[in-house]
């Protein structure tokens, strides 16, 4: 497989940051995220301390860096990362498209929102799954919800309904619902998850229902649930002032780092993170030298 | 050492009546973190000479999987003498993998 420098995941300011400081140290480099860019970039109201850039509103900010981005030749591989594993002197990366391999891995994902269910993690692995596509098969003839909190979620409730029995799914969003024929549609919001040794029943804010899995599939996963192992403080990621995680050649910057969540802050931790993982690289090809 | 593969019919004898602990690793070959975690797997299995590792595919052995309540995978189950010790859900650092068995 080939093999990146540096994997970025996240396109608000410290990812792109990241890129392009990368792509000037000469790394190869797989950028992910959204085509459009984040969505706090291009929905920002007005930034008034972005160096350079007096009074830029979001839509302007997108446009200079999209411009800077296709300028320096950076691509974006418009996926959603779902799984980083540390596998020693490298990083494997599981996107919801393909397999990836790089030797170093910066996280810019920005801030998800870490509000989980009353009973969630308590019935992770026995009956609560976050990835349908892998655990589908398990649940032939059963009963399962599926929590889709984008409408891209609505293949999987179709993934889901060639195994189980009854899918019911409760869309997060108010887009109109296109699944296959079969799927109950709810609209309805999940309030917990109750059950005995594995998951029993949903409880929404109109009903309960009596099931035997609840696929929660949300924007974006939790640090900690995206790299197995990483250490977290308060809900944030741990680095130091080079950006350093707790796990060898895994860098983070921007919002997913901490307070205060500013642009300019975030770009900047962008450009450490990325200069970081360059010497990471060094110091990797002097040892294997 | 080199990995089992477990099914119904040998699970008795290489599982519940091993002499030294065995790592069993539930997966499907459809399941794209199952292929991340493996290698680690068969890593742990080839340093530590006192374990067994075992490897359960959930598709060709559906009992194995129900009879241990196996509703995600990958799943790991640590077992020792004829018992499930422990047991951990998802692709985990392979110093957690290690920890359950120690």
């Amino acid at each position: 497989m080939e093999r990146y420098d540096i994997a970025i995941v996240g396109t608000g300011p410290a990812g792109l940051e990241a890129a392009i400081t990368a792509k000037i140290r000469n790394k190869k480099i797989i950028l992910f995220g959204s085509a459009a860019l984040s969505e706090k970039v291009q929905k920002a109201h007005l930034i008034k301390n972005y160096l350079g850039l007096p009074e830029a509103g979001g839509a302007d900010l997108q446009k200079a860096f999209l411009d800077h981005l296709s300028q320096m030749e950076i691509a974006i591989t418009d996926e959603k990362v779902t799984l980083i594993y540390p596998m020693g002197d490298y990083f494997s990366i599981q996107s919801s498209g393909d397999m990836y391999e790089a030797s170093t891995v910066i996280l810019g994902a920005g801030m998800v929102p870490g509000k989980t269910y009353p009973g969630e993690e308590t019935y992770l692995g026995r009956g609560v799954s976050y990835c349908a596509t892998c655990d589908a098969p398990l649940y032939r003839e059963k009963t399962v919800a599926i929590v889709g909190f984008t409408p891209k979620e609505e293949a999987e409730a179709d993934f889901m309904a060639e195994y189980a029995g009854k899918v019911y799914y409760f869309p997060m969003y108010k887009d109109e619902v296109h699944v296959r024929e079969g799927i109950e549609v709810i609209r309805e919001k999940p309030v917990s998850v109750e059950g005995g040794m594995k998951v029993e029943k949903l409880i929404t804010t109109g009903s309960a229902y009596d099931l035997d899995g609840v696929f929660f599939l949300r924007e974006s996963v939790s640090p900690g649930q995206l790299v197995p192992g990483l250490e977290m403080d308060e809900g944030h990621v741990k680095v130091d002032r080079s950006m350093k995680t707790n796990i060898p050649g895994c860098f983070a910057c921007g919002d997913i780092t901490g307070q205060p969540y500013q642009y300019i802050k975030a770009a900047g931790e962008g450009n450490v993170a990325a200069l970081s993982a360059v010497s990471y690289l060094d110091a990797l090809r002097r040892a294997k030298a | 050492m080199a990995v089992t593969v477990i099914t119904e019919a040998n699970f008795e004898n290489e599982v519940l009546k091993s002499d030294k602990p065995v790592l069993v690793d539930f997966w499907a070959s459809w399941c794209g973190p199952c292929k991340m975690l493996s290698p680690v797997v068969d890593q742990i299995g080839e340093e530590m000479a006192d374990i067994k590792v075992g490897k359960v595919n959930v598709d060709e052995e559906p009992g194995l999987a129900r009879q241990f309540n196996v509703m995600s995978i990958p799943t790991l189950i640590v077992f020792k003498d004829g018992k499930a010790v422990n047991m951990s859900v998802g692709v985990q650092p392979k110093d957690a993998i290690v920890a359950l068995l120690k």
